[in-house]
Parts: C-alpha cells; structure tokens; sequence
C-alpha cells in the first residue's frame, strides 16, 4: 500500500471520522443548521435543500456502552446503546454539533431509544412503514417525508423550494452514482481498492455533496483508474475474496473485517449501509412531486426490518455476479433481530442459489469474541 | 455448607485432570537419513491442554504422542516441546497456532479444517463430526468422498456448552469429574437444568442441592443440559440420512454423554482411541501436503 497514492492525501488518513466531522464544521461555520442522522432512511436531500449539513451520529464504539447499560438493558442491539452513550457521556461530537435530529422507526430499540434522546435536541421521528409493497405504503411515507420538510421550516424558521430539493435530488444522484462506480472497482482481482479506502468513502459522501464532492469522487475514479491501468494491487494474488452483508458496520465491529485481513484475505464490497447501500437506486428526477420521488427512492432501501425485502436477495446477486467473492460474511449484530432471522434466507440464496460459501458472525462491539471469529473466519476461507 | 468446606471442596477439585499427562521425553527416533521416512507432527494448542502427534511421513502412522495443560507460559512450554521432539515438517493448530508458528515455524491451520482433515484420513465413510472441546464445541458436515468440510457450526462467543462447563459443575458439587460422569449414569432424568451458561448453570446447581435432589440425578441433569446444546449445534449441520457420528475432543472420553448423544440423535457415535489427538492429528497430515 505504501506505494500507492491514497484516495483522500489529506491530514485525516485513516481516520474519516474526523475528516467527516471536518466536513460538517467548516459548514456549519458558514452558517449552515446540522441534522444529525442515524440511518440510511434519512432522506438527507431535504436537508442539502434548505443548506443545511448531516451528520451520522457516532453509533459503533464499545467505549460509551458501560454507560449506556446504567439505563438500557444489557441484551440490546450494540449500535443503539453505543448511540445512547455517546450521547449520554456527550463523546460524540457530532451530536454535539447538531441543531436537530431525525430518527426513524426502524427497529423497536431505536424507537424507543430516540423518546429518551428527544429532550436534548428538536427531533423528529419518521414512521417507516415496514410493508413497504403494500398498497399506501409509499403515500404514507411521503406524509413521513412531508412531515420532516415542515419539521426543517418550522425549526429554522425558513422555506424548502421545490426547486431546491430538485437541486438537492440531481446532486445526490450525480454523488450516488459515482459512489457506485468507485464500489465496482472491487471487483478488479487482485484488488485495487481496500475495504478501509471503501469505507472512507462512503463516509465522506454520506455527508457531503455539492460540485467539490463530485470533482473529490472523480479524483479517487481517475487514481483507481490509475491503479488498474498500472497493476497496482492491494491484495496478494489469488487472495480470497470477501463480500460483507448484514448490519451497518463501523469503529469497533471492523474486528471482523480486520480479521479477514489478517487471514491473508481481502474485501472485495461492502453491502451494507456503511457501504454501498445508501447509495444505490436515483431519485426520479424533474417529477411534479419531488416528495413522492425521494419517498418512492428511499422505501426502496433493502434492509432487513422490511418485509419482504426483495430488494436485498436482487442486490446481492448483482454484487456476487460482478465482486465475484469466495465467501460472503454476513455480520449481524447482537440483538439484531430483522437482520438474524433474515439470515435464513441470505444463507439460502448464497449458498444455493449463488453456490458461494456463506458465514454468519453475530456479534457486538466487544472484543470477547476475536479468538472464535478468528477460528470460524479463518475456516470458512479454508473452505471457500 | 460452610464457607470453608467450600473452600476445601474447591481446592480439592480445581486440579482436575480431564485428561493423562503423558510424559516429555527425548525422541527416540533416529535422525532424519535417506533410509528413514520424513517426520511430519501436528500440534494442536488448546485452551485447556496441548497435543503434539508425530507420524510417519509415509506411512501416516502415529508415532509420538504428547500431551499436557496448556500452561500460562505458553511460549517456553513450546519451547520446552522443541527441545524434546524432533520433526522436519509440523503444521499448527488451535487457539495458539499463531504463538507456536512463531516459536516453531512451519504453517498454521484452523482446528476445524484439522478436524475435517484428521476425521476423513481415519473413518473416511464419515459425514458428521462434533468435537466437545475446552472452550469450543464445533459441528461439521463432510463430504465423504472427497473429505471436503462442506458445513460448520460452532459456539460464537462464550464456552456454555464446552468441556470447560463440565469441569465448573464438578468442581460445585465437589466431584472430579470421573465421578460426575460415573453419577450421572446412575442417575434419573427427572428435572432439567435450562441454562449451559456456567455461571446460571452453577446457581442452578446449588439450588438443586439445597432442595435435597440426588447428587445421581443433578448430575445427569448437567449432562442433560450440555446434550441439548450438542444435539442443537448438530442439528444445524445434520444430514438426517447420515448412520453415524464421530466425536472427537476431551468431551467424548464421557461415556455418559456418549451414550446419551447415541439416543438422542438416533445414531451411531464412533469415539476414536485417542479422541482428543484428532486435532494435533489432522495438523500432522497437513503437514504432509506442504512438503
């Protein structure tokens, strides 16, 4: 790797949380009001349009989850009592950053767990409604993101045009798209892109938009390009590869993929909402209902708390044919109960339908766990 | 009770040995000339003990066989293993394959691909392995024909449901673990204990106690419980047409919990000589395949 140029040659390195955060300052500094978000169903295109700027809470250390327990029960999903602690212990600043925050009903834990939250910033809980093929769920869902618009106006006294959230869609799908190319270049064997370089990426463009993120994402297609055009590889020759699916991923639950690395493997995609997720699917853009289009675009998020979730089994299918992986992981956090049981299907599709070898990890932030990940990855690669 | 006949009860148990502890000795084996066959070992470094196997290169017979607690030293007692046995080719295995390639060179393998590996080499009709480990239990699904480990289940964090759980209900009922095993034989299932997690398990226990429950029948309810857990890993990658099961680890040497695995799963368990040599064995014919 030392040879090769990095994607983001900046004083963050290795650490996108604090380029993320670097981000959002230096907006919020020129006056923009920061929306602080925990998940892909936050439709950050309304908050782009009123200049506003979002920032993904801190969610994935096992640091604030002690404090946490003090109010939470012990046997829920990581990721919401990390959150909950941050908050708590105030260690996460970009909460500490935000003006307000949207949340949306996707797990009963998280549910809940932004009532406790909600007295500490204006917030606003989107009902996602969790059929998402039945007849009205789309309608109802505008009303969520309808609800969210007028949340933004009435908390930052101001107007979102319809022609800046048609503004807002065209740059999200210029961003997404080019999100979606850098992603396929996992699929160069040997690899030309590490799973750290993807996750850089997903985090600096969840976050980011506008002309200097276009021109930042097509300077890291042209230095991929590069890499290709000059055989510059990150991974050994005939290193297994890896696809990861599951639970969104980050800061201490990485063990796994670090892991993989270790075993003289390499990751070869990231299909989960740390990753490619968030960026799939277009907005339909010139609509006579922005609303509608961005509801329509993100009910269409395949993730495990809907039922059915087609959308998921189409997604993998597409990574696996082009990333062509050896073994996917499928990383379930504990208590995660949509994405464990949703596993049944996944195993089935990966193994049957796509005859690729299939591991379930369930875990959480701790670090109890690495000697029997270690095993169980290390023989699931000797298999594969 | 009072607290220092517990005391008594724990010191008096805390040194159980689940397994013989062979001697380190020299090998006697002559040095490596062309009219003598390579030797090839495998190690496998466990959480609770340590088995070396050297074999023949040829003809894969087990020549050596050395075994102890894994000790808190681990570093010098491999280093201790190297200036006792002489090999040319050894492969790792085991929650300390990585500290012992290190210490001894050659190529580490996880235990579950030594388990596939040693497993099809010695039975190779068979199809389903559980090995009951100290802090592991582990399930496999093989392909007979060609030995490929098509399927594997294993404890994902804590060692509910391992050897080391044994190990804790003897201790509390101030047996070793012979006597917990023998108990348990004669013992009836007549209540349940729900939880394979040690320290539920443990409270659970001395609750039974205090009732006036035989010490016969807590017994075969630890074992009860620890059979569930086992039945439930295989049962993830069973192959309902499968006639037999091999079980390997320090956990097939009870008899009871054979037995009771044999009526539970309706199939015929194969529990070899040595049965917790399969992984230090797997590792050793390995080793062949990286000369």
């Amino acid at each position: 790797m030392s040879h090769l140029t990095p994607l983001f040659n900046d004083e963050f390195i290795d650490l996108p949380l604090k380029r993320a955060l670097g981000q959002v300052v230096k907006r919020r500094e020129t006056g923009s009001k920061v929306v602080g978000a925990y998940c892909s169903y936050a439709p950050v295109e309304l908050v782009w349009a009123m200049g506003g700027v979002p920032a993904i809470l801190c969610a994935f250390s096992n640091a604030p989850i002690g404090k946490a327990e003090e109010t939470l029960p012990t046997n829920l999903c990581p990721l919401i009592k990390s959150s909950f602690g941050f908050i708590e212990l105030k260690t996460c600043p970009f909460f500490e950053l935000t003006d307000a925050v949207v949340g949306e009903t996707t797990c009963d834990g998280k549910k809940k767990m932004f009532e406790l939250i909600g007295k500490h910033r204006p917030m606003y809980v989107m009902d996602l409604p969790q059929c998402p093929t039945n007849k009205g769920a789309v309608a109802y869902w505008r009303q969520s993101v309808a609800g969210f618009k007028e949340f933004l106006e009435s908390e930052f006294h101001m107007t979102i045009t319809e022609s800046a959230i048609e503004k807002s869609i065209q740059e999200s799908n210029r961003k997404n798209s080019l999100v979606e190319e850098i992603f396929a270049f996992g699929a160069h064997d040997p690899s030309i892109i590490t799973w750290q370089e993807m996750y850089d990426v997903a985090t600096f463009a969840v976050v980011s938009n506008g002309s200097e993120t276009i021109a930042k994402l097509q300077e890291i297609i042209a230095l991929l390009t590069d890499r290709r055009e000059k055989g510059q590889y990150v991974s050994k020759e005939n290193a297994k590869r890896v696809l990861i699916t599951g639970c969104p991923i980050g800061g201490d639950v990485l063990k796994v993929l670090k892991l993989v690395d270790e075993e003289g493997a390499t990751v070869v995609g990231l299909d989960n909402c740390t990753g490619l997720k968030p960026f799939l699917g277009r907005i339909d853009e010139g609509s006579d209902d922005p609303l509608m289009a961005i509801a329509k675009r993100y009910l269409q998020i395949p993730c495990a708390c809907m039922t059915p979730n087609t959308g998921r089994f189409d997604q993998l299918k597409k990574q696996v044919s082009l990333l062509k992986p050896d073994l996917v992981i499928d990383l379930v956090l504990q208590a995660c109960h949509t994405f464990n049981v949703e596993a049944v299907k996944v195993e089935s599709c990966v193994r049957n339908d796509l005859g690729v070898n299939y591991l379930k990890v369930v875990t959480d932030f701790s670090t109890q766990d690495l000697g029997q990940l270690k095993t169980r990855i290390g023989a699931a690669l000797e298999m594969s | 009770m009072e607290v220092i006949d517990l005391i008594k009860r724990f010191n008096l148990t805390i040194n159980i040995k689940y397994f013989t502890i062979l001697p380190l000795r020299k090998s006697q084996a002559p040095l490596r000339t062309q009219e003598v066959h390579i030797r090839r070992a495998g190690i496998d470094i466990g959480s609770r003990s340590i088995e070396l196997t050297i074999m023949d290169g040829e003809t894969c017979e087990v020549t050596e066989r050395f075994q102890a607690e894994t000790s808190i030293d681990l570093a010098s007692q491999l280093r201790n293993i190297q200036d006792s046995y002489r090999w040319d080719v050894l492969v790792s295995t085991g929650y300390g394959r990585h500290l012992s390639q290190n210490i001894l060179g050659g190529e580490t393998v996880t235990e579950i691909r030594a388990y596939a590996t040693s497993a099809h080499h010695f039975y190779s009709e068979i199809e389903l392995v559980i090995d009951l480990g100290g802090q592991d239990t582990k399930a496999l699904l093989l392909d007979p024909c060609a030995g490929q480990l098509l399927k594997f289940e294993m404890n994902d964090k804590c060692s509910a449901g391992t050897g080391k759980f044994f190990e804790m209900m003897a201790a509390t009922m101030g047996l070793s673990l012979d006597e917990l095993v023998a108990a348990a034989r004669r013992g009836e299932k007549l209540f349940e204990i729900n939880s394979t997690c040690t320290v539920f398990a443990e409270s659970e226990v001395i609750s039974l106690l205090t009732t006036g429950a035989s010490v016969e029948d807590i017994a075969r309810a630890i074992h009860e419980s620890l059979l569930s857990k086992l039945v439930s890993l295989l049962s993830k990658v069973m192959k309902a047409d499968a006639p037999s099961v091999l079980f390997v680890g320090g956990g097939a040497k009870n008899s009871t919990l054979v037995a009771l695995l044999a009526e539970a799963v309706c199939k015929k368990i194969i529990v070899p000589e040595y049965p917790e040599f399969f992984g230090a064995y797997g590792a050793a014919l390995l080793a062949k395949n990286t000369l």
